[in-house]
């Protein structure tokens, strides 16, 4: 029998139909799902048979079989935390937490979970609650405006990559300059024999657009062939099964739609210093 | 002509070229200081608050955070021995706990309440009227307790110093039949740890008891004096290692922390994911600063072989040829390395009001804080890649054939 201190009893279930958790036959032992986690570090498998106390002393301890190992539904709220977690009915819990002198602690839950039929409803949900429960708290499982830091990630990250939007279109213009520098010679010739200025000019920004086009495209292959060694990297660091980066369609779209217009303006903005010399100046040597 | 004039030449012969590689290296550089100033800035900053408190060890129950796992149950006899301690000068008890107020609106709102022994540190400051009085302050000391108000606590509640406030235990919304209590606001005062906009009171252990506002503990018995945290500052000349094995070997149950080990919790575990993509994207703009300078010397030299071979006919030697090639890189380097201090710093406080709006933080920790290693880190990198993008024109040059190049150039 092994005993497991300081264990967080964060999630209870109520159905003894839900996740296989039936007290073991015979034994009268009751049943608790145990996370990967926990599992591995205190080497647990199912069927070995546990002790649980909420003190951490270890005082008072309950007897428990492991039923079964999960893997917890991945938090980014909890990147950081420990999930060393066992799942086990209501009833067992408040066995082990209510106070015997309180005959209302075995009524006692600390929340009461509500899927709506109708979201756009909660409004009237709540308050309906509130007028049949006074004194519940009812509050919708959304995180306010402003109050999701998730979203204050994701704008550091767009800041981010703005700034290396820039630092790219620094590079590809000197690119762009150094193509054009490379080629002052055929675009005289071309102007000598009539070529207009525009066709010239026009070569130039198709062939912006395809070196940008192009390092957007490899940019996005890149991405999804590391993608994931990144997530591997931070699900092993972390020990989660979150995912940390995903390259969706729409993401690589917006890659490409971003590069794009920049190569045409680095094209554009290289090939007019050369376009607006005359020809007796391109053909110097 | 030095290896520098040269370069500078060649380098002005191409102004837009240069300036265009300068920008690039000014931008990426930027990026890449900001990613070091982020690589440790949380967790400077976080050291710098918990140094502004004065008290060098911490003392918690468990390893969760102070406030968020269960408390120090024998606060009281904990307390004594350590405060006995010769490394420690003072030993004080903390507890966290949730209030209520009622505004003049009738609505509720909930007040983070912060209750600490007394002690010659304060972990605020002051900004209107008085401290918490003393305990016993003597005659004509307030009947009624006194708790310090945040700003945004004072001023939701149009409070005053002298005004007089009623704070239930609990949060909005609940039920509950503990009384609430009528303290004295002392004065406005801003806490270290408070985030933007929190609603903060602090006031001392005893009132914090009387008014349930611990919440855990409805029926009032603590007759061990419950703490979430204790703090210890130490005698002049004690190390807070020391104080750290002496605290250990007297309240063996406990959990105890010195300021560094504290941090370095942190920096394994909240801070971890800043510290590692700031590695990720310093990695990421290193190499950029290598590969732009590398292309454009490469284009360069490629641009001017012909030049080179006649140097090289001309009597200067491969070291030479070389020694052009590196200051030219440096000079590209170095001046976008210059452009981009500046530049990160601006860009780092666009970043860091843009990380600091994130729910719960304290106002005062940064995520970006100039550091002298964070300097000397961005330096090192921008050098390393100026060095080794110079490696392959470097070689280009030194291996260049003189007269068959010279040939080509010329029947070309």
């Amino acid at each position: 029998m092994k005993r497991i201190p300081g264990i967080l009893l964060a999630f209870v279930i109520a159905a003894r139909s839900a996740a296989g958790l039936a007290e073991a036959p015979g034994t009268g032992v009751p049943s608790i799902l145990v996370t990967r986690q926990l599992a591995e570090a205190r080497h647990l498998s199912t069927g070995d048979v546990v002790r649980l106390s909420n003190d951490p002393s270890g005082k008072d301890p309950r007897t428990f079989r492991i039923a079964g190992v999960y893997e917890p539904v991945p938090d980014p709220m909890r990147l950081t935390a420990k999930r060393w977690e066992a799942r086990m009915h209501l009833g067992d819990l408040l066995g082990m937490t209510a106070d015997p002198a309180d005959p209302a602690a075995a009524e006692e839950v600390s929340a009461i979970h509500l899927a709506s039929r109708n979201r756009t409803d909660l409004p009237r949900l709540q308050r309906a609650i509130a007028a049949r429960a006074p004194g519940v708290l009812v509050a919708a499982s959304d995180l306010p405006e402003g109050a999701d830091p998730f979203r204050v990630l994701e704008r550091f990250h767009v800041a981010i990559s703005i700034v290396a939007v820039f630092g790219s279109t620094a590079f590809l213009l000197a690119l762009m300059v150094i193509r054009a520098e490379e080629r002052r010679e055929v675009a005289g010739i071309l102007r000598l024999v009539g070529f207009p200025r525009g066709k010239i000019l026009r070569q130039v920004l198709v062939e912006g657009i395809a070196v940008a086009g192009a390092g957007a495209v490899f940019g996005v292959v890149l991405a999804m062939a590391t993608q994931g060694i990144v997530n591997a990297f931070f699900q092993w660091h972390y020990d989660t099964a979150l995912v940390f980066v995903r390259v969706t369609p729409g993401l690589a779209v917006q890659c490409v739609l971003v590069a794009v217009p920049l190569g045409a303006v680095a094209g554009f903005v290289a090939s007019w210093s050369l376009l607006r010399r005359e020809v007796v100046d391109l053909l110097r040597r | 002509m030095s290896p520098a004039a040269f370069a500078l030449r060649s380098l002005g012969r191409d102004p837009v070229r240069a300036a265009l590689g300068i920008a690039g290296i000014a931008i990426v550089g930027a990026l890449l200081l900001d990613m070091l100033l982020l690589s440790r800035g949380l967790l400077v900053s976080f050291g710098d608050l918990l140094e502004s408190t004065g008290f060098e060890v911490r003392v918690t129950a468990t390893d969760a955070l102070p406030g968020m796992g269960p408390p120090i149950e024998e606060g009281n006899e904990a307390l004594r021995k350590i405060a006995a301690l010769p490394e420690a000068d003072e030993a004080v008890a903390v507890r966290f706990g949730e209030g209520c107020v009622r505004l003049a609106s009738g609505r509720e709102r909930g007040v983070g309440v912060f209750a600490i022994g007394f002690n010659r540190r304060k972990e605020w400051t002051i900004l209107e009227r008085d401290d918490l009085p003393a305990p016993n302050a003597g005659p004509g000391a307030s009947e009624v307790p006194s708790l310090l108000a945040s700003r945004t606590f004072a001023s939701e509640a149009g409070l005053r110093p002298g005004d007089r406030v009623k704070l239930r235990p609990g949060s909005p919304g609940d039920e509950s039949v503990l009384p609430a209590t009528e303290f004295r606001v002392a004065g406005i005062a801003s806490f270290p740890f408070d985030g933007e906009g929190s609603r903060t009171a602090a006031m001392g252990l005893p009132s914090f008891s009387a008014a349930h506002l611990g919440g855990d503990r409805p029926r009032g018995a603590d007759p061990g004096g419950e703490a979430d945290l204790l703090l210890v500052s130490l005698r002049p000349g004690e190390s807070p290692e020391g104080a750290v094995a002496a605290i250990r070997r007297v309240a063996p149950g406990l959990r105890v922390f010195s300021i560094e080990e504290f941090l370095a919790r942190f920096g394994r575990t909240d801070f971890s994911y800043f510290r590692q993509i700031s590695a990720a994207l310093a990695g990421i703009t290193g190499f950029f600063v290598f590969l732009l300078v590398a292309t454009l010397l490469t284009v360069s030299v490629n641009q001017r072989l012909g030049e080179v071979a006649a140097l090289r006919a001309l009597g200067f030697s491969r070291r030479r040829v070389a020694s052009d090639l590196v200051a030219e890189s440096a000079l590209l380097v170095g001046a976008g390395a210059a452009l981009s201090v500046p530049l990160g710093l601006a860009l780092a406080r666009v970043l860091d009001g843009i990380l600091r709006t994130m729910p719960g933080l304290p106002e005062r920790l940064h995520f970006f804080v100039a550091t002298p290693r964070a300097f000397l880190l961005h330096a090192l990198i921008l050098g390393g890649a100026a060095l080794l993008a110079a490696a392959w024109p470097i070689g280009l040059a030194a291996r260049l054939p003189i007269a068959a190049t010279l040939r080509k150039e010329l029947v070309g």
